[in-house]
């Protein structure tokens, strides 16, 4: 086993996977950037290595300066968590020539499935469902062509994209040309690359996902779905396992496609194979069509991964550490189940009311809700200040219940009691997604937030938060007064007991 | 007392052990079980109802929780002093609207830490501004029976 490990992230995800290597007797040493010298993830690690700039580009993206760090600290492995490097290939390459293990599946397989192109092909080769359509277009007619036999509408995608760019959604015939022009600037200028793909667009899609796992002696199995459909901007903020739309039977011929869609690339580690499903065209007794197309491959671990460890059992980031040290991963397929229902939601320090645009600030209070059957994964605590520098999501809240009704409304319950001022958040929201009767029904695919959900903030503040308000004003000192500060071990301070009351 | 938040009013009237709260045409009578500084939590029995709110501010924005809904007010304030920040060390601010009812030392005495400096009263309470270190009185920046506002500078120990 290692004895020490280098996290090359930040945040929350540095955080858990700190936790696992502490349970695991394993040091750890984080990384960090001008702008988190005090954040919790630096604090947690036995040691922390400074890195460069607040610009991800010159830190957590350096893979450079990564390296040296886990040289110098002497390390013998590096997880890369979800999002900067996790799914660079040339950095996993990097990890491996410098003599340490990274934490993930190799090089290889993270390339491969890396091309939107190449993996879709490679899944056609291995009898993995695709979306229909075309790859490896060129000339203007001959997309004009696929996309006639698709039939519309159709998604034009860069083969070399991810996070939406290059992406284009063409309704008609008439918009193929300008949109082709549009989707390959784009993807030249993201990925430096413009091939691109076509395939039919589903515009009712859920997005439904297979956790795989397995280790480097060929041992490969599925630890179920993720249902994450609802969605803004094209990110999850909920997700929740299992799928309220998934019979048995579907379940089983889906982690099969999963675990075909894996083998196909020599996977190892932790793994995440994303499908979009069709509820309105899964007909198996008809025309042997069920619905469920593979989108891509996620070459790394999840923001999700909580509620697949919840009904599981099984702590992932553990077995992502012992599966690269070289153990064996010691349960068959037919040893793990699904136990209860779990849910995930993103608390983002983000403005629903105004497109969803971060939102900035110094955490004025931040108060985590408890009780049995509740995680919170965060990375900030009060007097945090949430940087422009970062994603913005604060903390993932996760609760595990009996069946998916006990769970949403223990997860209502926690995301009532969990207080955080100074940003704006999108609690509020989530909150209202939850109490929608799509939400409850399993209606909601992927572009409901977009097109169904209109979402308005109250209006007005109620009677009794003003009450509170105007009353706070006498009886919660201002934090900045010093007198107040400065008086707080006093044992004569009035607003300790309401007897500072006079009569 | 009058408290604006936006372009709402709310008048407070201190009745014994609770308060009466009136706003356009509504009425309410509210007691503080409980103040929770460190959290900022407040306990109320309003209208016998058992409500709990989160506060903080930030200057003049209120964030309220309530329910699990969070409400961002602006109070409304005219006799604000502006740029009265407490960012230098030694400016003793006041942690609360409310009166000058004592004011205890000059300008230019010795002070010592621990020391009550001004006794202000709000909605019946009386709050002792006390110096926080060993020092000097170098600025005092209120007379008795002056009406302060909330992080409104009082007096400059240095």
């Amino acid at each position: 086993m290692f004895k020490k490990i280098l996290i090359a992230n930040r945040g929350e995800i540095a955080i858990r996977i700190m936790r696992a290597c502490r349970e695991l007797g394993i040091k750890t040493v984080a990384v960090y950037s001008d702008a988190d010298k005090n954040t919790l993830h630096v604090q947690y690690a036995d040691e922390a290595v400074h890195i460069g700039a607040a610009a991800p580009k010159e830190s957590y993206l350096n893979a450079d300066v990564l390296i040296r760090a886990a040289l110098s600290s002497q390390v013998d492995a590096v997880h890369p968590g979800y999002g900067f490097l996790s799914e660079n290939a040339s950095f996993a390459a990097a990890v491996d020539s410098a003599k340490l293990t990274f934490i993930g599946p190799s090089a290889g397989s993270i390339r491969a499935m890396g091309d939107k192109e190449e993996s879709k092909i490679r899944m056609k080769e291995a009898g993995v469902p695709t979306v229909p359509g075309a790859e490896g277009l060129e000339s203007f007619p001959d997309f004009e062509k696929a996309a006639k036999e698709i039939g519309y509408p159709v998604l034009v995608k860069a083969s070399a994209g991810g996070g939406g760019k290059g992406m284009r959604i063409v309704w008609d015939a008439d918009e193929l040309p300008e949109e082709i022009d549009a989707a390959r600037r784009e993807a030249l200028n993201a990925f430096g690359d413009d091939r691109l793909l076509v395939e039919k667009y589903i515009p009712t899609a859920h997005h439904i996902e297979f956790q795989v796992f397995g280790d480097k002696h060929g041992h490969l199995v599925h630890l179920f779905e993720r249902e994450c459909s609802v969605q803004r901007r094209h990110q999850k903020i909920i997700e929740e396992t299992p799928s309220p739309l998934l019979t048995p039977e579907l379940r089983a011929r889906m982690g099969e496609a999963a675990i075909k869609a894996a083998q196909a690339v020599n996977y190892y580690n932790a793994g995440t194979v994303e499908f979009i499903f069709d509820p309105d065209h899964s007909s198996p007794a008809l025309s042997g069509d069920e619905g469920f197309y593979f989108l891509e491959m996620n070459t790394r671990l999840q923001v999700e991964h909580p509620v697949t460890e919840h009904v599981t059992g099984i702590d992932l980031v553990q077995w992502q550490i012992r599966i690269a040290a070289g153990d064996h991963f010691p349960y068959q397929q037919d040893e793990l189940s699904q136990r209860g229902h779990a849910i995930e939601c993103r608390i983002y320090a983000e403005d629903p009311a105004n497109g969803f645009l971060p939102s900035t600030g110094k955490l004025l209070q931040y108060i985590e809700p408890r009780g049995p059957g509740i995680r919170v994964d965060s990375g900030f605590r009060a007097d945090d200040t949430v940087t422009h520098f970062y994603d913005p999501m604060l903390a993932k809240l996760i609760v595990h219940a009996e069946n998916r009704k006990a769970a949403t409304q223990k997860m209502q319950a926690a995301l009532r009691d969990f207080i955080v001022h100074g940003v704006t958040t999108n609690i509020d929201f989530l909150q209202d997604v939850l109490a929608h009767p799509d939400f409850e029904n399993g209606k909601v695919s992927t572009r409901w937030v977009e097109t169904n959900f209109n979402w308005a903030p109250p209006s007005e503040p109620s009677f009794e938060a003003l009450i509170a308000a105007s009353l706070a004003d006498f009886s919660v000192p201002s934090s900045k007064s010093q007198a107040s500060s400065m008086n707080g071990v006093d044992p004569y301070s009035p607003w300790k007991t309401p007897s500072g009351f006079r009569n | 007392m009058k408290i604006i938040f936006d372009t709402t009013t709310i008048d407070l009237t201190p009745t014994g052990k609770s308060y009466r709260v009136d706003m356009d045409d509504k009425t309410a009578e509210v007691e503080i079980l409980r103040a929770d500084t460190e959290y900022g939590k407040l306990d109320l029995l309003i209208d016998g109802e058992r409500v709990t709110a989160y506060v903080s501010s930030d200057n003049a924005k209120r964030w309220v929780t309530l329910n699990g809904r969070t409400f961002v007010l602006t109070k409304q304030s005219g006799s604000r002093k502006s740029g009265a920040k407490s960012d230098h060390s030694g400016e003793l601010t006041a942690p609360m609207p409310g009166q000058v009812r004592a004011v205890n030392i000059s300008e230019g005495d010795a002070v010592t830490k621990g020391q009550t400096l001004m006794v202000l009263e709000a909605m019946k309470m009386e709050i002792r501004i006390q110096a926080p270190t060993d020092g000097v009185v170098k600025l005092l920046a209120v007379k008795q029976g002056q009406t302060v506002e909330r992080e409104q500078v009082l007096i400059t120990v240095e």
